[in-house]
């Protein structure tokens, strides 16, 4: 099913250029602190994704990120504070359990496995954030459009 | 830092000096200079159109010189505040900063300001600088381009450093294959300077691995070493890791020399084997040269000024020598951090918290009960009405993002009422506006499209509290920093961007609650456990600012392992004094003493223990864990046990405690001695990590024995006195001729005898051949481990975790050295891992510090956003028990075999974690609602603009 997917999905990049949507869940401390920093610095990056912050990557659900992809975002980025320096210590831990439970679920539902990321970044590694959206937003653009990316979009 | 610019009783003055102090402890006038600035701070917003436009460049301290800055500048990234500053030595006055500045900001004609402060008590904190290393001609720093100082590799490893943390060697920017780090530069007797430099070692060891992180194609890595010094919670375990990195390279020795290829820019670091007897060269394309810490060059200027002492080596003279290591030698005047020594950043925290608890003395009668006035709450029920407010933040989101868009955009919105914009919407002005309209228009949400939540959310929480809108009701989205900032060259798309953040924020802020804080009344009283030197000094240093406090102690006498020492080294200062001192401040204080005790179980959470001893009941609002430590005991190990002549450190010090003269094992006095050191520590097998005290006690035992007529040999794996004072007693050591041999994990030493030991074998590599040598008595150094029945039966009763080393966690390796997971119980001394006596006595003033900021007052105001469980739909699984490490949920048993979650609201910080894992939906995460973050998904990816 997925490669009948992928071709309707070329046939489509070739007819408009792609723009990925994605979703970005940041913790408050360490990630979205490093987005900020991102901003101080002047880092210049894509805009194809949008920020919710949360207090820790920890309370970002299953549900939360299988809702993203539902209704069509291209890809989905977690990310928290580095392992040892999570504000509540286990948070992140607890966010790569949810993560890899989430994981399982996509390839399951015949989604791409890096269209769902987890990674680490803190307060002061602005450009890193500002690199770590660029290198997603260039791999979802290469993966092209979600499969359930259609017709949810109430124009 | 931020915490600290944002704290209502925190004053900070940047970029200012204090010239004067007058009066006593309690009541001194100080002088302060503040050093024009040139631009204000109350105007600067941080927006850096000067700084683009300043023509200057000059080289940046804070990158160590390595990256470039303008003459108007934010120092460093995450300075605190985050605003400009206008440097007069390099400005050419051009005046176009002047001109461009949105705010009309600067002034170069600021002529500073001089304040009078009336404080209680001063802190000293000035910290230390680097050694620098162009005095260390054979080095060659300053001439040849590739060889830099660990501050300079650290800018090149920092993500937000000049390099965007690539590692480019400065002569051609190629990515370095091999790179040398040279330890002890300008320390251990070279240049000058005779003590050891403490941090790095473990710098070093951390630089390699970061290293390793950012360049895999890393081929050779080498450390050149005299001792590897990993002497600190951890610090063993994290350096036994870097001995799997195959790239890594620990070579012994201190380089002679660094040479370098004109042409390539290469280097050649030469190094003497002491052992083959040779030189040895090494080819590297980057040598990192660990410039040790010397004490700041103001110390002096300083020390005039306040009216206190300092060492040769230029810190401050702390007391001690009279076991108080945070007081200066004048009262009300406190040391920590680097300004008394070297310290690493846990003990440098333990220090800083334990200055305030000294400083606080001086203030206790000072303290106020803070008044809060009450504010009628306006009517928020009824449907939604939002607001929202577009800030321009001058040109720095006006200059991309099209705000008249926004505003249009906004006013399309489902619930919203009113949208208008400001020029500063932080300004009073810009708040001002924002309260009247609430106000006008009945707005009972309000959404700000500013800079970041992360500075500006209390800010603007505080403006809606204040005219009686539950600031809970107010939701920020952020599209400066994350948007117009970062999208500079994209403005259509950043102002898509923006629309859709605002949908998003406007979607949230319809199911916005309000929240209101709880306050529990909390206990004042404070639990001690243990009474050996840092379980005192915690006790002391409550009871000087007035609190309530219980010390108890298992044994019959306060003291602890001090009643089993003679001397306290380097200090030099006789433990039976101190212990007596500190019983006397006891006898004299208000603190109940309770001994022979045993704790039978505690209930209860911050602010209500109850504790349970075998000899009554007592209530107190929080615990501080003194339990100390306990030393290895080496049965069976190098013959102890076997034979009589074998005897422990512990054994050997109450020998030279009860005894002036010589010193008799087994029936004779020993003509020669040998030490064995890491014995039950630095072992994988049995305790993989360092002591950290057997080194230096061994040298005092060693100098103890020496002035007995004993000669002394000490077989080590690497001679750990760190810091300023201890590595001088080894130097004294060696010159007394006290012989040093150094073993490996691998050949340990060998105690041969019959009957009694007679010699301590060790292969001897230059001749590949076990030697003997004949010894009179052996000395295990042995390491520490935690007090297992006691640590254990508290870990049970508090859910405190312990490490992977036994010992109770810290909350923070770093930042929280004394603070436990668990709210209201605190760690200090070797219960918290194996340590001096005066880090020791610094982290039981720290836990004093720790205890006071909360029961400073009786109450203790919650946060409100936490979770919650509706029990209607708890099933009781547990998972949200198991989930959470701050113990706040809890099963309940509600009716007989059915149980329900709750969640203490003292105990929760908020993260949410649980309402994740709740598989009914029954945890709320409040502010963070489910509902709340998918309304967010929703509208971003279903109501494209």
């Amino acid at each position: 099913m997925s490669t009948k997917l992928s071709s309707i999905t070329k046939k489509k990049t070739s007819e408009k250029k792609f723009t990925p949507r994605i979703v970005v869940f940041a913790c408050n401390w360490c990630s979205y602190a490093g987005a900020d920093n991102a901003g101080v610095s002047r880092i210049q990056y894509s805009p194809n994704f949008r920020i919710i912050r949360t207090m820790c990557s920890g309370r970002v659900t299953p549900g939360m990120v299988l809702k993203a992809f539902k209704l069509g975002a291209d890809g989905v980025l977690v990310s928290g504070c580095h392992l040892g320096d999570c504000h509540y210590i286990f948070g992140n831990h607890r966010a790569i359990e949810n993560f890899e439970r989430t994981q399982a679920i996509i390839k399951t539902l015949g989604l791409e496995e890096g269209r769902l990321r987890l990674e680490w970044v803190s307060a002061a590694e602005g450009p890193r954030f500002g690199q770590l959206i660029d290198e997603f937003v260039g791999e979802v653009t290469k993966l092209g459009p979600s499969p359930l990316n259609n017709s949810n979009r109430r124009k | 830092m931020m915490d600290a610019g944002r704290h209502p009783n925190i004053r900070l003055l940047t970029n200012s000096e204090l010239v004067g102090l007058e009066g006593e402890a309690g009541d001194f006038k100080a002088q302060v200079r503040r050093h024009p600035r040139y631009v204000s701070e109350e105007l600067c917003t941080g927006c850096g159109v000067c700084g683009r436009n300043c023509p200057v460049e000059v080289l940046s301290e804070f990158d160590a010189g390595v990256g470039k800055r303008k003459a108007v500048y934010v120092p460093f990234p995450q300075a605190v505040p985050n605003i400009y500053i206008l440097d007069k030595e390099n400005c050419t006055e051009c005046g176009i900063c002047v001109e461009k500045c949105p705010r009309d900001a600067i002034d170069l004609d600021d002529p500073g300001k001089d304040l009078e402060l009336k404080v209680g008590s001063v802190i000293v904190a000035t910290g230390f600088e680097v050694f620098d290393p162009t005095v260390v001609k054979a080095y060659g720093f300053g001439l040849y381009d590739n060889v830099v100082t660990s501050m300079q590799m650290e800018r090149l490893l920092n993500a937000s450093g000049p390099t965007q943390g690539h590692i480019l060697r400065p002569s051609d920017g190629k990515v370095p294959r091999k790179i040398g780090f040279v330890q002890c530069v300008g320390t251990r007797g070279e240049a000058g300077l005779q003590y050891c430099s403490r941090f790095c070692c473990m710098n070093s060891i951390k630089d390699c691995m970061l290293v390793k992180q950012h360049a895999p194609e890393i081929e050779e890595l080498k450390i050149f070493y005299i001792d590897i010094r990993a002497a600190g919670k951890g610090f063993e375990e994290f350096y036994q890791r870097s001995l799997e990195m195959p790239e890594l390279t620990y070579i012994r020795g201190r380089p002679s020399k660094i040479l370098e290829d004109p042409q390539t820019k290469d280097l050649v670091v030469q190094v003497e084997d002491g052992e083959a007897g040779k030189i040895n060269d090494f080819q590297l394309d980057m040598v990192v040269l660990s410039s040790g810490a010397v004490a700041n060059k103001t110390n002096q200027k300083l020390a005039e000024i306040l009216g206190i002492e300092r060492e040769e080596t230029g810190f401050f003279t702390s007391g001690e020598e009279t076991g108080s290591p945070l007081e200066s030698t004048k009262e009300g005047i406190y040391l920590c951090g680097c300004a008394s020594g070297i310290n690493d950043i846990s003990d440098s925290v333990a220090q800083g918290s334990g200055a305030a608890a000294a400083a606080e003395k001086h203030l206790a009668k000072l303290r106020i009960e803070e008044k809060k006035e009450e504010i009628p709450e306006l009517d928020v029920s009824g449907p939604p009405r939002i607001g929202v407010f577009v800030c321009h933040c001058g040109i720095n989101i006006a200059g991309v993002l099209d705000i008249d868009a926004l505003k249009k955009y906004a006013e399309t919105l489902p619930d919203v009422v009113f949208v208008r914009d400001s020029l500063f919407l932080c300004s009073d002005d810009g708040q001002r506006r924002l309260q009247d309209m609430i106000k006008k228009k009945k707005l009972n949400r309000v959404v700000a499209a500013a800079c970041t939540p992360r500075t500006h959310e209390p800010i603007f929480r505080e403006s809606c509290a204040r005219i009686g809108l539950n600031p809970y009701l107010f939701e920020m989205v952020n599209v400066r920093d994350q948007c117009s900032w970062v999208h500079t060259e994209e403005p259509q798309e950043a102002t898509e961007k923006a629309k859709d953040l605002i949908r998003m924020g406007v979607a949230k802020a319809r199911l916005l609650e309000p929240l209101y804080k709880q306050s529990i009344k909390i206990d004042r009283k404070v639990l001690v456990i243990g009474g050996g030197i840092s379980g005192m000094r915690a006790a002391l240093d409550l009871d000087a600012q007035g609190f309530q406090v219980t010390l108890i102690e298992k044994e019959g006498k306060l003291g602890g392992s001090l009643n089993d020492i003679h001397r306290i080294y380097p200090q030099d200062l006789s433990a039976s004094e101190l212990v007596e001192t500190m019983m006397q401040k006891i006898k004299n204080s208000k603190i109940e003493v309770l001994t022979e005790i045993e704790i039978t179980d505690i209930k209860g959470f911050i602010g209500n223990f109850e504790v349970f001893t075998s000899k009554g009941g007592l209530k107190v609002g929080t615990i501080v864990l003194a339990i100390g430590g306990e030393l290895y005991e080496p049965e069976g190990d190098f013959g102890y046990g076997k034979f009589k002549n074998v005897i422990t450190n512990l054994d050997l010090e109450r020998m030279i405690r009860d005894n002036q003269g010589d010193i008799i094992i087994d029936g004779e006095k020993p003509t020669t001695v040998a030490f064995i050191q890491c014995v039950g520590s630095r072992d994988l097998e049995k305790n993989p990590a360092c002591s950290r005290f057997c080194c230096p006690t061994t040298i005092k035992q060693a100098l103890e024995l020496k002035k007995r007529g004993t000669n002394v040999v000490v077989f080590h794996r690497d001679m750990r006195t760190v810091g300023t004072r201890a590595e001088e007693h080894y130097r004294k050591a060696r010159e007394m001729g006290v012989r040093f041999l150094k073993y490996s994990p691998e050949m340990k030493p060998q105690v041969v005898g019959e009957g009694k030991a007679s010699g301590v074998e060790l292969l001897e590599p230059a001749l590949n051949r076990n030697l003997t040598l004949p010894v009179d008595a052996v000395v295990l150094a042995c390491g520490m481990i935690p007090n297992e029945v006691e640590t254990g039966r508290l870990q049970g009763i508090l859910k405190v975790p312990r490490g992977a080393d036994g010992f109770f966690m810290e909350r923070h390796a770093k930042l929280g050295p004394v603070e436990t997971t668990v709210e209201g119980v605190f760690v200090c001394g070797t219960a918290q891992g194996p340590k001096d006596i005066s880090d020791s006595i610094a982290q039981g003033s720290a836990a004093a510090a720790k205890v006071a900021t909360f029961i400073c007052r009786d109450t203790i105001e919650l946060e409100p956003t936490t979770s919650i469980v509706d029990a209607d739909m708890c099933r009781g699984c547990g998972k949200c028990v198991r989930v959470c490490e701050f113990l706040a949920p809890k099963l309940v048993e509600k009716s007989p075999g059915i149980f329900v979650a709750e969640i203490n609201q003292a105990l929760c910080k908020g993260c949410g974690t649980c309402a994740s894992w709740c598989p009914t939906g029954a945890i709320t995460a409040k502010h963070f609602t489910d509902r709340q973050v998918e309304s967010m998904i929703e509208t971003f990816l279903t109501e494209a603009v």
